[in-house]
Parts: structure tokens; sequence; C-alpha cells
């Protein structure tokens, strides 16, 4: 789907169509502000833009839950999940936020199911719910059924659901279009709108906006080992990157403890929870060393860095597919579950087991390894979803520059819920809920001088210069297009003969070496030197291999591959500058937690690191410990 | 641990490639006024159902492969390897998003799910169709039916052939446009009709609770709201052409999916919508949509129970 024809100004420009997106869209249109201009005959004009279909979206692979405080199996209260929100992110939460993630969980999720979610139930009808890592009662306490559920597929649910709303509210869609530029006004603390490249047709669009909201999810793809859909390529972060912003908290990035293989595909946590082991080489169920008492069923973060222990000692067993491969995978032992029960009370895992690495779990053991799954952290926004940097003066002060008009939600967003490493169910839950509050706010932006009033448009002189600029993007980019797409652009043969798809595979196994998982000094200072000497120039002399535009997949990739490699950039030097261990992070030369100097998040952008404090509201940092 | 059948070897993949012509070489040729649009006495006019121009040709790439190395793996490894201009979709590699349907050795299925060792095939020498898919019958002077001349790639696993998904308009390669499905799911109102207002609180209770509604309820249109949208049902079905005869059975499914789910107040006009010459009507009961759901929905029953609540109203 494509719009008709580009309206010369937009009321907002929503650029990603998951979860977040969604709920951002529809949160603008429900509001009571644009309910308000509708009944005055006044339309907002509004444009969803995505690489993907909607429906091909990456939160329709999200299979466990969505938390929620609702107590309809058991008690619950909203104030456990906001502590266990703050424990689960090693205390670099921003407490105001989370509060507000676990207090308003509950009417996020029913207005889902009002929407029409086909949550699991139970028995009297209600959502039905199940347990979760991290999820507990009073504090810490014994695990609690906080995970609103949908079978094993309720990203699915959900991400049908929010679409088939937005067909019903007329939500104007621009599907399969590549937004390549972000565009501020000389100061950066206004949005002027986006270029998008029209991949159907190739061409270039200036997009001129009051609004922009970035929603295009993680940047799983940065690993060679990922859960993450294959379009998970971290455009909205690298646009703010370039766009001079920065990013918050960047070096956070959770690795899931049992993706099969090289394949990086998810085995739920379920099937350790059933009773599946962890062994290596030698067969030695490992985890019993490193976490006596909840052994395989220990935090994520804790068993992904027990592997990847074992893995670095010599003891890591290859993926069979890839024999003469590194020996960089250990064994999942399932084989002591009872055949007739894995069937029943774990399909999906049996299945993927089965259909991609062709293994029977029930007598022989499968190969795991952690799988890069999402990133903590993400451009910077404040509790109403506005974008800001943070900014130090020549006298020491700090403070949020708000950006006007510039909204983020989901995985590209930080709105530090998360923290140093998310919480299971509260991935979908902080799309839906910051989603939905960052299209409110846009709203109210909407509603206080829509483009379509009759009544004038008194902001155009102010507007002339940042669109000027945009529309100068725009000419480079049709350019750029044009070189991309001639092919004797005097690159030597060497160079001609490489491609984004290439360099993507060869970016992952850089940072892999670098930064999955565990990291230092010294493998940092390799792959920036890597990234410097290699990618850089790798990627700049990328061509495509067809002269032809239309759906031309390798400008897009090779696109990609840049945003990557400077995204690569970023996640380095904020690992680099943390000198400390913390959730996800694991420093090999700084092994301890560091609150005296690191209880601050990470303010990166293309001119170094500034640290903003984090903000403790309720619950003083403590120890972590399950 | 197992390693039975995965010994590496080799397979050829035989892909139908399309490059559209550029837009500003098609158009209209100016021309005669009185010839503009409808001009097909078959109807429509609609531009989507023209057959796209453009140069169209079979390649083959021969790579080496572990046995269950799935479809898509291949392609990737061609992209990366041998051919970057090679166009197909594909996100999130498992199944679920959907966006991978294509047609193998002929029959409608993902890209992601499908293995070598399930598709790969020598071909045979005593059924050889051309390029087309046609079987020649008659003594033509390129005759195919000589085994000798079939003998290409007989050693590693054989064949696996590749082309877009049937009853689409093809856009590049493996792409094609699946818009008319999803313009079809759209028109018969995919969404949830209920009664409410949406909860709203302060303090983060619930002050308006959800929908009830218990298992076996939610048992009765659970498996329909599986569905990904991928087209491989539509692409299956002999009366779906991609044109406006029948609405297809991706959108009869939704439309399903909301007459089944207890929470929804319009079945009565959802039946209505789909009792026409295009909806409930156009469907023979062939049941090829059934065989290759990657959900597993049985679609073609479903269609079969859609009918019969249509008749019964």
């Amino acid at each position: 789907m494509s719009p008709k024809h580009i309206e010369d100004m937009y009321d907002a420009v929503i650029v990603g169509a998951g979860a977040a997106g969604l709920s951002a869209a529809l949160g603008t249109l429900r509001s009571v502000e644009i309910r308000g201009l509708l009944d005055a005959g006044i339309e907002p004009k509004i444009l969803v833009i995505s690489k993907l279909q909607p429906l091909r979206s990456h939160t329709g692979s999200a299979e466990g839950g969505i938390a929620a405080s609702l107590g309809n199996v058991e008690a619950d209260d909203w104030h456990w999940h906001y502590y266990d929100t703050v424990k689960g992110g090693d205390w670099l939460v921003d407490q105001d936020a989370a509060r507000l993630l676990a207090q308003y969980a509950p009417q996020t999720v029913i207005n889902l199911e009002r929407d029409g979610v086909a949550f699991s139930r139970t028995d009297d009808g209600h959502i039905a719910q199940r347990r979760f890592g991290g999820h507990t009662r009073d504090f810490g306490g014994e695990p609690v059924r906080r995970a609103a559920y949908a079978a094993d597929r309720v990203g699915h649910q959900i991400l049908h659901t929010l679409w088939q709303q937005c067909v019903a509210a007329g939500v104007e869609f621009a599907e399969e279009w590549y937004v390549t530029d972000l565009a501020l006004d000389a100061d950066r603390s206004r949005v002027a709108g986006v270029v998008a490249y029209d991949t159907h047709t190739g061409d270039v669009h200036a997009i001129h906006a009051r609004n922009v909201l970035l929603a295009t999810g993680g940047a799983g793809r940065l690993f060679h080992t990922t859960s993450n859909s294959w379009d998970l390529t971290g455009d909205g972060m690298a646009l703010a990157l370039a766009a001079g912003l920065q990013l918050e908290d960047i070096e956070f990035v959770q690795f899931h403890p049992t993706g099969l293989a090289h394949t990086g595909i998810l085995l739920s946590e379920a099937a350790r929870a059933e009773g599946g082991v962890l062994r290596n080489a030698d067969g030695e169920a490992f985890m019993a060393t490193y976490a006596p008492e909840h052994r395989d069923l220990a935090a994520r973060d804790v068993v992904s860095r027990s592997i990847m222990t074992e893995v670095d000692a010599g003891r890591g067993v290859a993926d069979p597919k890839d024999p003469n491969g590194p020996k960089d995978c250990v064994w999942l032992d399932m084989t002591g579950i009872d055949k007739d029960h894995m069937e029943a009370v774990l399909p999906q895992v049996v299945e993927t087991i089965r259909k991609y690495a062709s293994i029977d779990p029930a007598t022989d053991w499968v190969p795991i390894k952690p799988t890069a799954h999402y990133t903590m952290g993400g451009i910077p926004i404040d509790t109403e979803g506005r974008v800001y940097r943070w900014s130090r003066d020549e006298s020491g002060n700090t403070g949020r520059n708000v950006v006007e008009g510039l909204f983020a939600a989901g995985e590209c967003s930080c709105v530090s819920v998360h923290g140093a490493n998310r919480l299971g169910g509260n991935s979908l839950l902080d799309a839906c809920l910051f989603g939905n509050r960052a299209g409110l706010s846009m709203a109210a932006r909407i509603a206080e001088h829509p483009t379509a009033d009759p009544a004038g448009d008194e902001i155009g002189q102010a507007d002339d210069e940042a669109y000027t600029a945009l529309d100068a993007a725009a000419t480079a980019r049709k350019d750029e297009v044009t070189a991309l797409l001639s092919r004797d652009d005097g690159a030597d043969g060497e160079i001609a003969d490489d491609n984004p798809y290439q360099v993507l595979a060869d970016l992952g196994r850089v940072m892999e070496r670098a930064v999955a998982v565990r990291c230092s000094a010294d493998t940092i200072a390799t792959a920036l030197d890597t990234l410097q000497d290699e990618f850089r120039p790798r990627t700049n002399a990328l061509h495509a291999h067809s002269d032809m535009a239309a759906f031309n997949q390798e400008i897009t990739a090779i696109w990609e591959s840049r945003h990557l490699v400077a995204l690569a950039e970023a996640v380095l030097k904020a690992s680099d500058a943390r000198h400390e261990s913390r959730g996800s992070l694991t420093r090999l030369d700084y092994p301890a937690r560091d609150d005296e100097r690191f209880l601050a998040h990470s303010m990166s952008d293309r001119d170094g690191i500034l640290w903003q404090p984090v903000h403790i509201v309720d619950y003083p940092p403590k120890a972590r410990a399950y | 641990m197992s390693g039975m059948d995965d010994a590496p070897t080799t397979v050829t993949l035989r892909v139908n490639r399309f490059t559209p012509r550029p837009e500003r070489d098609r158009g209209s040729r100016g021309g005669s006024p009185f010839a503009k649009k409808g001009g097909s006495p078959f109807g429509g006019g609609a531009s989507r159902n023209r057959r796209p121009r453009g140069k169209q040709w079979t390649q083959d790439y021969t790579l080496s492969v572990r046995p269950q190395d799935t479809v898509l793996d291949c392609l990737l490894t061609i992209k990366r390897t041998i051919d970057p201009t090679l166009a197909f979709r594909y996100s999130c590699g498992h199944g679920m998003c959907g966006s991978d349907a294509v047609s193998i050795n002929g029959t409608p299925t993902l890209l992601c799910t499908a293995t070598v060792a399930q598709w790969a095939r020598h071909p045979n020498p005593l059924s050889p169709t051309d390029d087309e898919g046609f079987r020649h019958t008659g003594d033509g002077a390129d005759n195919k039916g000589d085994p000798e001349a079939s003998d290409m790639q007989t050693d590693g696993l054989g064949l696996i052939e590749l082309a877009p998904l049937p009853g689409f308009p093809v856009q590049r390669d493996l792409i094609s446009d699946i818009d008319p499905m999803l313009d079809q799911i759209r028109k018969l109102k995919p969404y949830l009709q209920a009664d409410g207002v949406l909860a709203t609180t302060s303090e983060g209770k619930a002050d308006v609770f959800e929908y009830l509604q218990n298992p076996q309820q939610l048992a009765k249109y659970e498996m329909l709201t599986n569905c990904i949208a991928c087209g491989v049902c539509e692409g299956s079905c002999p009366v779906f052409a991609g044109g406006d005869a029948f609405i297809g059975p991706a959108a009869l499914i939704a439309a399903s999916r909301f007459v089944n789910d207890s929470r929804d107040t319009a079945t009565a006009a959802r039946l209505d919508a789909i009792d026409t010459q295009d909806g409930v009507a156009a469907c023979q009961s062939v049941r090829a949509c059934s065989r290759q759901c990657p959900r597993g929905i049985d679609v073609g029953e479903e269609m079969w129970q859609i009918v019969a609540k249509v008749k019964e109203r």
C-alpha cells in the first residue's frame, strides 16, 4: 500500500508499524484532541511509513506474554511489578517511568483485549496469566503469574489486532518505504520531517511533517546469532545518530541464553523449566557451578554469562550443522523429560528443534548458543514519548532539551524502564503503553495547529529553513541512488565484488567476538579498529549489482549496513566507557557493579558520551540476586 | 549427536526471474482517446491485473548445502556469495511473519519452512515439462523428453524450482504484489466490532474489565487467529486468480474469525457481506487451500463451515 499522493505537510509521520508504531497511530487517532478536530471537520494528515508490510513486523514473533498485575489467577499488585522491573534492570531504571509502566499495564492489556486480542482464558473467562522469570510477589518473594498470554504467540495476536484496528480507523500507510534521513532544524531543536525511499519504484520523497515518531524496533542484526528478524538493523537509532542526536544506554543488549545454535531461533525458557539441563562438551551440567540454587533457571543474563564462560574455557561444542566451525555452543539436554509430556507442554520448542536442527530432543542433545534478543538502550525519550538531548553547558548545568515534534517509542527508544536488563513480558508492554502515550502527546501538539486548519498557517515562515534542508537531503539521496545504481562508478574489481549481505555477515561475526555477552577494553578496541579500517571503507564503496531501481533490495541493504556500522561504533564506545559490569553488560576487566560512578545513563552521540543520573524514586539500589 | 543425514552435498535452485521494465517505458502510448481505460472486454481494467511487462528468464544456481537447510538459507547464501541482485521477501525466517510465500516446484509454500531435503528432486525423464510448466506431447524439434537432454544436475540432491506465488502479479523475481489479498481482507472489516467503550483508569486500577470469554468460546475461533496472511492458500486455490471473481480464502478466514468470536456483535452483517457471487458462492470446495497452510489451519474445512453458516441463516 502506498499513499495516493504526498501531502505538502503532514501533521504526523510515524516510522515503523510494529506494536509501538501502530499503538502510537491509534493513540493519536483515538485521542480527545483528534476526535475534536474531526468533529470540527478538520482532517489530520497522518502517515505511517514502514519498510515492511505492517503484518510482517517483528512484534509478531514475540511468544511468551505481556506483563500486567491483573491478578486474574492470583493476588498481584502493580507495586510488585514496579519493583521487579527496577530490580531486573539492575537499578539502571528510571523509576518514574517504570512506575508508569507497572501502574498502567493492566489498562494496556485490557484495552488490547477489548480491541480483539485472543488472549488465553481462565475457566471463568478472564485473561489467563502465567509465570515468567523475575516476576515475583511481595517485592522479590515467590514467583507470581503476571504474564498475560495467548498460547505461545501473543506478539502475533497483538500485532494483528493493532493492524486491524488501524484498518478500522482508516490509517494511511506507505508500505515497503525505507526512511533514509531524519531532518531537524539547524540547532537540533525541532523536527522537519523525513526522507523516504519507495522500494517499489526507487523514488525518493521529502516528507514534510510537524511531528515525527520513530518506532523502528531493535538492532539484533548487529550480531551473527540473533533471535531478531533480518530487518532489525537499528535504522531509527542510526537515523537519530546521523541527525546529531544521542542514544541512551546503547551498550546494553540482552542475550537470550537458549538460541537454537547458529540459527538464533529462540527456544523458550519453558524448556528448562520443564527439566532441560545445560551441559558442556564434557557432558557436565555446569549451571550447578555458577548458580547453585537456581541452576538452569537463573536469570537470563546469568545463564548467558555462564555459557560464554564455558565456551571461553574451551568446553563449548560446534554447531553440528557447521562441524568445522567455532565451538561456541553448549548442549541443552532434554532427554530427561518424559517424551509425551514434552510433546504436550513444549510443542513449539519441539517443533522448532525438529524443523530447524533435525534433531529429536527426546533422544539427542540440542546445540544452543546465547542469541542477541533485545536492545535495552535507544533514542532517549521522556515518559510522554518526546525525544530529548541531554546537555551540559560550560558551567556544568545539565538538563534535557526536548526536540520539538520528535517522538519515539518501542525498542528503538529508551524511556529507561528496562535499565541494564529487560524483564520478560515487559517489551510488548513498553511498546504498547509508551507507544500509546507518545501518540497521545503527539495528538495534543497536532491539535494546537493542525495543517488543515483554515484559520491560518502562522508557523510557515519559521519553518522555511528546516524544510529547505530537508529538501536538500532528499535531493542528495536521489543523487546517491543514481550513483549506487550505476555500476561503473570507479570501483575497482575487488570492491565491486563486495555486497551488503556479505558485509552484514562479517560485521555480525566481529561484534559477536567483541561484545556478545562479555567484553573487555581489548576486545572493544580490536573491534573499533576493524570498523574503522575495514567496515567504513567497505560500506562506503558498496554499489548495487543491478541498475534497475524497482524492488532493488540491495539499495536498502547498503543503507542498512551503513546504519549497523554506525550503530556498532556507538555500542562499542559506550561499552568501553562503562567501567563496570551491570545487567547484560559484563566487562571482564571490571567485573563489579560500581554505583559510585556508573549509576548513570550513557548518552552517546557523534561527539562523545555524557552521563545522565538515574531517576531513583522509591527503591534505592541493592544487590541484585535471585 | 544426530547427524545421520546432514552431510554436505549440492542442490540446484532454478529461479524464475523477472525484472520490470522501467516505468517510463511502459505507460500509455498516447494514442486514441477512445481506448482509454476499461478498454478490455474482459472487464475490470484495474491496473493491478495488468500483466507486468519486463524481462523474464530462468537462472540456475548450484550451491553446496546440507539437506536440512531451508530454501531460504539457500537463497540468502546466493545473495551473499553468488548474486546479490536476486529479489525475494523474507523477514523473521521461522514461519511467523508470512512474507516469504513463493511457489516451490509449483506448490505455494514458505521459503523459511521448506527444507532442501523435502523439495529437491531429480528431474524425471519420463515426464519432463518446459520452463512454463507445460508438458510437450507433440514431436516438436525442441523435444526435451530426450533423457540425454536432462542430465544436468543429476549429482547431488537435484533440483528445486522457484517461482513467485501464483495468483498475484509478479513485481520482481520472487516478489509478487499481494495487495489484492490485503485489499480483500480489508474489505470485510477485519476488526472486532464489540459493544463496549475502552477502559480508562486513574491509579492504575482497571475500572472496566475485559470482555469475558471462556476457553470453549475461545476455542471456536482461536485457530483462525493464527492466520499470518501469507497468501499460500490463495496461491493454491484454482478459483482465486488475483481478480475480482473470488474474494479468496484468506479474506474469508478473516471474516470467519470474527463471526466465530463471541465478543463480536456484527455477525449478521459479516455473513451478508460474504453471501455474494464473489464470496462464498465462488468457493468450489476444492480444498487445495488446506494443503500447505503454514499455521496448520484447515482452510477448506473452515470454508465449508462458513458456507454452512451463511446458508443456515
